[in-house]
């Protein structure tokens, strides 16, 4: 592809091999739209129920009265149907529909019997209603991030089963040729979540594993579901987003390549490091924490390739919303898994373990990585799938700010709380004459106390995101109920580009 | 989605007339001060995974002990034979001997000053592994009314240093400062009394024990 630098009139001249990729691509896009639709949608659904559950579990917090009648809304509750809600129904059918659409982008095939993924869609969405409610009747299993009740699970099961197969069928059937990093990324991921899934599924819920394996097998599934299958989502969308947008190449192959071996390498260990103090062997608990400071490898090698493929194009951000917000996934990522490679180290983990540091590390790497990049990738699927463009870039401008300062705010203003806790439950002092050591604070409920600030700014940086995700939804119905664009419309963009810019492509 | 205009749904939208081409790669290499980086990391980390890998034992939960009997000493090294008796004791013995050392006058012989405990230690590693029955004197007092089961085979099977570590705690406990018994010395005499299928009789011990 040598096209980088030809002009928008002479794409459009047909005939030419030119015209032939956006027909090529229009078509294949057609095949995949109706399942990546369905997806998107009850995405967006899921969206924006675990926002409201959120903002109760959130207020609950400092404001225990709040809703307090209400048995089946207990705090218990809510923030499980928070997690499981935002987790399996928003960020995962949003990565079943970017992943499908780009894999099939890539792979250059058509979609065939798109009914089974229909067929998928249901089912998953279904697991994922069932479990809700499930966990809000009080069938919770109690353990993380596997709480749905074991009557909804096996749907979830099939329904992703239906969905690797869909992918891979469509990657064994791609155009010869080079195969693109971002296919790596997907491949990998869909063979390692159900992977992760059964095995964790089977040895906790089904027939549990006894004793000290317990924790490992979910702690290695919980941090997992991340590293293994968000993770590698969210970095196939930004190796495709990034060159789609800019119209350059990704800077180094090997680059890529080192990336994704050592993350498939290092991450499985890596969940162990919640465990760190507990009853484990101290051969594992050390494999953890080395694999975790490992992991330092992949986050800086796919850092590098993106900023210098970034790099000279930093302008353009200020006028395509997909480049804003994939970007700002991009440094997300670095940033939290830098983070999350020193919370692994046991002196450190000392201070943060069970404080709530680790909440708000979880949203730095769920949220400002992997939500703000399947946003980016939206912005840039839905003109393609509906033939419409953006209805309104002040909502799209309102959407991005209001996330990007909420989850901002919500990152600092817990890290913070969250150290202060830490420090304040570990911190003794030496009576010089007796040396008897004290807790500077004794009182746990003073602990408590002093966090409630902190809890108060992470309700209001989740007011914020609100906003912004009733921005996101606002717009998305708008743009259903707008006409057809006609040929040759701009896209929608944040500001006006120069005309000296070669990218009058979004 | 309703779908109201006449083109197919596969015709290129405006959005697919104006979009960059897919993605490629380009060929550069990386610096080779970042593959070094990632070496030295690499080599780090395994300095760090040799030395808290407790020896990769899975019995080791402290990450600062190099594994059991390893150079820094481990859980095996470690054991205090006074301590580890003292939990057998009160797990198998404290029933009758009570946890005095006293026992029980008339029933139960006391080993809190016994002259049996503090005497040759060939008597008692015989007694703990093939039992007692019938009258014994003990500080001049008979007993004759329960037996002493065995520790060896015929009785719980324990191992050498477990009959040495209850000894030893028995020896150096309730005002006893006996020396201790090693786990070599049970596993002498435990040899020479090999083909000894029953309990003994006190008068069958007393080369060991002379009666006072």
């Amino acid at each position: 592809m040598s096209s980088a630098d030809s002009s928008f009139v002479a794409s459009l001249k047909p005939g030419t091999p030119e015209t032939a990729e956006p027909a090529l691509l229009s078509e294949i896009d057609a095949s995949t739209r109706a399942p990546v639709f369905f997806f998107l949608c009850s995405a967006l659904f899921w969206l924006l129920l675990g926002t409201v559950f959120a903002l109760i579990a959130s207020i609950k917090l400092h404001n225990p009265a709040f809703l307090g009648q209400a048995e089946w809304l207990t705090f218990g509750n809510i923030r499980t149907a928070h997690l499981n809600s935002v987790v399996y129904g928003w960020a995962t059918n949003a990565a079943f529909a970017v992943a499908f659409w780009i894999m099939a982008r890539l792979s250059r095939t058509k979609l065939r019997h798109v009914g089974v993924l229909g067929i998928a869609a249901a089912f998953w969405n279904l697991g994922v209603a069932i479990g809700i409610g499930g966990i809000l009747r009080g069938d919770s299993t109690s353990i993380e991030w596997l709480e749905f009740p074991a009557y909804a699970t096996p749907l979830l099961f099939v329904a992703y089963a239906l969905v690797g197969v869909w992918a891979i069928v469509a990657f064994r059937f791609r155009a010869p040729g080079h195969v693109y990093v971002s296919q790596w990324y997907i491949l990998a991921a869909l063979f390692w979540f159900p992977w992760l899934y059964s095995i964790a599924q089977i040895m906790l819920v089904f027939a549990p594993a006894r004793g000290a394996v317990q924790p490992l097998v979910n702690w290695w599934f919980a941090h997992n579901v991340l590293g293994l299958w968000f993770t590698p989502i969210g970095l196939a969308s930004i190796y495709y987003f990034l060159p789609k947008v800019l119209g350059k190449p990704i800077h180094s192959y090997y680059l890529s390549a080192l990336g994704f071996w050592s993350l498939a390498l290092f991450y499985n260990w890596a969940g162990v490091h919640h465990l760190i103090g507990g009853p484990e062997p101290a051969w594992v608990i050390t494999a953890g924490i080395v694999a975790s400071l490992l992991m330092v490898i992949p986050v800086v090698t796919t850092g590098i390739n993106h900023h210098l493929t970034m790099i000279g194009s930093f302008g353009r951000l200020k006028d395509s919303p997909t480049l804003r917000f994939m970007v700002f996934g991009g440094m997300s990522y670095t940033l939290v898994s830098l983070i999350g490679s020193a919370m692994a180290v046991r002196s450190f983990n000392e201070l943060s373990h069970f404080t709530h540091f680790t909440v708000a590390h979880a949203h730095h790497g769920l949220y400002a990585f992997f939500t703000m990049v399947m946003f980016g990738a939206i912005y840039y699927m839905m003109p393609r799938l509906t033939g419409r463009e953006w209805p309104s870039a002040t909502l799209i401008s309102v959407h991005f700010w209001a996330c990007a300062l909420g989850i901002t705010l919500y990152v600092v203003g817990l890290s913070l709380g969250g150290l202060i806790q830490g420090w304040e439950m570990i911190a003794t002092t030496t009576d010089p004459k007796t040396q008897e050591v004290t807790l500077q604070v004794p009182l746990f409920l003073d602990i408590v106390k002093h966090t409630i600030p902190y809890l108060v700014s992470r309700s209001l940086a989740g007011i914020l995101m609100t906003i912004g995700h009733l921005s996101f939804a606002v717009s998305f119905v708008w743009m259903l109920l707008q006409p057809r664009a006609v040929a040759g419309v701009q896209p929608t963009r944040l500001s006006p580009v120069s005309a000296v810019l070669p990218a009058s492509r979004a | 989605m309703s779908d109201s205009n006449p083109n197919s749904p596969a015709d290129p939208t405006p959005a697919h007339s104006r979009e960059q081409p897919e993605p490629h790669e380009e060929q550069n290499f990386p610096s080779l001060l970042l593959l070094f980086l990632c070496s030295l990391l690499i080599f780090g980390s395994a300095l760090y995974l040799q030395r808290y890998s407790g020896g990769f034992d899975p019995l080791v939960y402290n990450e600062e002990v190099q594994g059991r009997g390893g150079p820094a000493g481990g859980a095996t090294a470690a054991v205090d034979p006074v301590a580890a008796g003292k939990k057998l004791y009160a797990l198998n013995c404290v029933t009758c001997h009570q946890a005095t050392g006293a026992g029980l006058p008339g029933t139960y012989p006391p080993l809190a000053g016994s002259d049996w405990v503090n005497g040759n230690e060939d008597a008692i590693v015989r007694i703990l592994i093939h039992g007692l029955s019938g009258p014994v004197t003990v500080n001049g007092v008979t007993y004759n009314s329960a037996a002493m089961p065995a520790f060896g085979p015929l009785g719980s099977n324990w191992k050498d240093e477990k009959i040495a570590y209850v000894l030893t705690y028995i020896r150096q406990e309730w005002g006893n400062q006996s020396p201790e018994v090693t786990k070599e010395t049970v596993a002498r005499i435990r040899a020479a009394t090999a083909d000894r299928a029953k309990a003994w009789a006190a008068a069958e011990l007393a080369e060991f024990h002379p009666a006072k």
